[in-house]
């Protein structure tokens, strides 16, 4: 922990050493919070990531209103447009409904990893739908059958309810989880921190001379990377200062955030987090673009290893469960439902100083089709599970033991 | 962060009493683990069992006559053993078994609050299947206390629902469905117990993970802490969610009982700890023989002693409570608070100081919530 807090405070510094050139006066710090002005305005904004975790948050609740929600809502909801396009008003808020935004537009919409893998994109976005619709059409009509292999249903987690599909899986928690993965951590790590998008058209150059967008406070430059920070801050209270609070925000990549920092293997992990996230922004003020970089990196490193270690934990928790006597399946089906959302989210991890996820597409497939052959999480076997577990483990150098709390 | 808090401070004894165990002390293995089992199970589980069974007869009983004929006497008899079975429910609730988690026994007896609305839906509508998961809430003791005092202010207003009204007959037909399913998941417990599984028990008598010991000292711990300690008290009080909850005490519609259930429960935990055989003043071997054998010592008194202690202060605590604890809530809720902070601090005692001393590991940790 002091170790690699010291080795990044190192790296850092031997970064401001070697980038002199472009930075002679000043050494830049680390803001202690995130407020940016130009005279006197603020030029942070990120309304659009507050309103799609937001949008996120409805649906996923949604899913489980057995008693309101249809197919068409909850498509409508991750859509926010009608089947054949029209606008739709299927939210509770309503500044959600009258947004031209909506969940789908930004799954798997990354630029450096889907503007040229349209296929994939594709076939991700409607991962999705296809879990509303069997959610709707496989899950509710069942709402009172008690799940068995082969049947879904309702099962019994300690006095909680879960709601199965046929093999086990809740959908609603795939999906969940899943948009962690592909909403948030592909639009962060492979969009908005990305040089390919700071560094797009013009932005450089009206950065560096302080041009701002037509009627905003901020350059483009800081407004792309405002949007990365508002896919993990965005409906946190304080957005300045958001991590008294972190954990507690939403149901997404902030809650696990919290959760990973509150393991004592990977304290501080928050605060490293929140810092790559200032100190970039700082360096985007200052036009020290290798700065920024550098911030990138630890962000990519930073939120993959979140991802990884929620699915190990999930994976492990699954793997207890079903180790009881009798076997408390309600408890692993949750477990692993959230396991198999954390491993679908990997693939949108991104390597630091490279152009490829922790795990590509292929090799994520691989794992979940391990756990949905046959009768799926019924008949799943805890060396498949510990086979993943050690797998993802491995490759983000933490042992399965840091990630059980 | 309770948790790693509880997990920092038992690597922080280990580390402590690493350094302060005399190698040559008592060696766990020395005591005689199969004599807490045998008596644990013929002397307290069994016998308590057998007992409660014998209550979900006569409830079944009375709630057949009732539904018979319901008058004030039927109603009245029916609530007497009602308040006999729940308050000897206290004293099975705690065990738990593979058939008891199999069954989901104490979720389908006594899950409180009662959704009265789902209740309602149930019986006017008749299509419900008490087995589903999510039905635990519209059975059980806190169903029927809903039903036998609930149903409106005045008795006369709760009997004409099974008289007069427009669905009297479901509503005497629901009440024969719970008793029965009391009764019979009783039996399956009890019928387990007596039918191979106490010499399993018993059998089992080893020190590790899987061991009985371990086992039933995890189970009576998690009772203790999460039904005992925060059911009955804590979660009512509004320890968890800075509001008083006052809706959620055991018993509510009957009111004047939750106290009662209560101190059952704490005298049952209690006497579990000490051996005390059920409904007689003989003690047994239990846990605070094996931790007077390992000569655990903790700020110069020994644990038996100290957790003893924190058993009667809970005790003498909870006497100043009114017997109903809606009551109590709604005038001085402070002294339901008190009453939960000498509770919470057998919870230090039994799960750190305790286990530890035991070479026992928790075998459960606080789910997520999510």
């Amino acid at each position: 922990m002091n170790i690699s807090k010291a080795l990044l405070i190192l790296a850092a510094l031997s970064f401001t050493f070697s980038c002199d050139t472009n930075n002679t006066d000043s050494e830049i710090t680390t803001p202690e919070s995130y407020e940016f002005t130009r005279d006197g305005e603020s030029t942070v904004s990120f309304t659009g990531q507050t309103t799609r975790i937001k949008m996120a948050t409805e649906l996923s609740l949604a899913m489980t209103d057995f008693d309101n929600s249809t197919e068409q809502l909850l498509l409508e909801m991750y859509r926010n447009q009608t089947s054949n396009g029209g606008d739709a008003n299927p939210f509770s808020d309503s500044e959600l409904n009258t947004a031209d935004k909506s969940i789908k537009s930004k799954v798997a919409a990354s630029t450096d990893f889907y503007s040229s893998n349209t296929a994939t994109s594709v076939e991700i976005k409607n991962q999705f739908e296809s879990w509303i619709s069997a959610q709707v059409n496989e899950v509710y009509p069942n709402e009172n059958v008690q799940a068995q292999p082969g049947v879904a249903g309702q099962i019994a987690d300690g006095s909680s309810t879960r709601y199965v599909s046929a093999k086990g899986f809740e959908y609603n928690q795939m999906l969940a989880k899943g948009l962690i993965g592909a909403l948030m951590t592909d639009q962060i790590l492979n969009n908005y921190v990305s040089t390919s998008v700071l560094d797009a058209g013009n932005n450089a150059e009206e950065n560096n001379a302080k041009v701002t967008l037509d009627g905003e406070s901020y350059t483009n430059m800081e407004h792309k990377w405002d949007e990365a920070y508002g896919y993990l801050f965005g409906v946190s209270p304080n957005k300045a200062k958001p991590l008294a609070t972190i954990g507690e925000d939403d149901d997404f990549l902030n809650e696990y955030v919290g959760k990973v920092n509150n393991d004592p293997d990977f304290e501080g992990i928050a605060q490293e987090i929140f810092d790559a996230y200032a100190l970039g922004r700082e360096a985007i003020v200052q036009n020290d673009y290798e700065l920024r970089d550098q911030q990138s990196t630890i962000l990519r490193n930073r939120i993959s290893k979140v991802l990884a270690v929620r699915a190990v934990y999930y994976l492990q928790s699954g793997i207890a469960a079903l180790q009881e006597t009798p076997i408390n399946y309600g408890s692993a089906f949750h477990d692993l439902s959230e396991a198999y959302g954390f491993i679908f989210s990997l693939q949108f991890s991104r390597v630091p100083n490279t152009t490829d996820p922790y795990f590509s597409n292929a090799e994520i497939n691989g794992f979940l089709n391990s756990l949905e052959q046959g009768n799926g999480l019924w008949d799943v076997q805890t060396q498949t599970l510990l086979n993943i577990s050690t797998s993802v483990a491995s490759k983000f150098n933490f042992t399965i033991e840091e990630a059980l709390n | 962060m309770k948790r790693y808090l509880l997990l920092f401070l038992s690597v922080s004894f280990i580390i402590s009493s690493c350094t302060e165990t005399n190698l040559s002390g008592p060696d766990p293995d020395d005591f005689d683990r199969k004599a807490v089992l045998e008596n644990w199970a013929d002397n307290i589980i069994i016998p308590a069992l057998t007992k409660f069974s014998s209550n979900t007869e006569s409830l079944k009983t009375a709630g057949n006559q009732f539904a018979e004929t319901p008058t004030q006497q039927t109603l009245e008899s029916l609530r007497d053993e009602w308040k006999a079975g729940y308050l000897a429910f206290q004293h099975v609730s705690m065990f738990e078994t593979p058939k008891t988690m199999e069954i989901r026994y104490r979720n389908n007896l006594n899950i409180y609050p009662a959704d009265t609305a789902e209740v309602t839906e149930n019986i006017n509508q008749g299509n419900y299947n008490l087995n589903l998961p999510s039905e635990i809430d519209q059975q059980g003791f806190p169903t029927l206390d809903y039903l036998l005092y609930g149903l409106a202010d005045s008795d006369t207003g709760i009997l004409s629902f099974y008289n007069s009204g427009d669905n009297a007959s479901a509503y005497r037909d629901y009440v024969v469905d719970l008793v029965t399913r009391i009764d019979s998941l009783t039996d399956l417990v009890l019928g387990d117990w007596n039918s191979g599984y106490r010499n399993e028990f018993v059998n089992n008598s080893g020190n590790g993970a899987n061991s009985s010991i371990d086992m039933m000292v995890n189970d009576y711990i998690f009772y203790y802490e999460k039904n005992l300690r925060a059911g009955k008290i804590g979660i009512p009080a509004g320890v968890f969610s800075g509001t008083p909850l006052p809706q959620n005490v055991e018993g509510f519609y009957s009111k004047e009982f939750s106290k009662e259930l209560f101190l059952e429960s704490l005298t049952a935990t209690q006497n579990f700890f000490n051996g005390k055989y059920f409904d007689s003043e003989t003690t047994g071997i239990s846990l605070s023989d094996y931790l007077n054998f390992l000569n655990t010592i903790k700020s110069g008194t020994d644990l038996t002693q100290l957790i003893n202690q924190q058993f009667e202060a809970s005790h003498s605590r909870a006497q100043n409570l009114n017997s109903s604890l809606f009551e109590q809530i709604e005038t001085d809720n402070s002294i339901m608070l008190k009453t939960y902070d000498e509770l919470q601090k057998n919870v230090i005692l039994l799960k750190v100081d305790m286990l530890q001393a035991l070479n026992i590991n928790v075998d459960f940790v606080d789910a997520d919530g999510d």
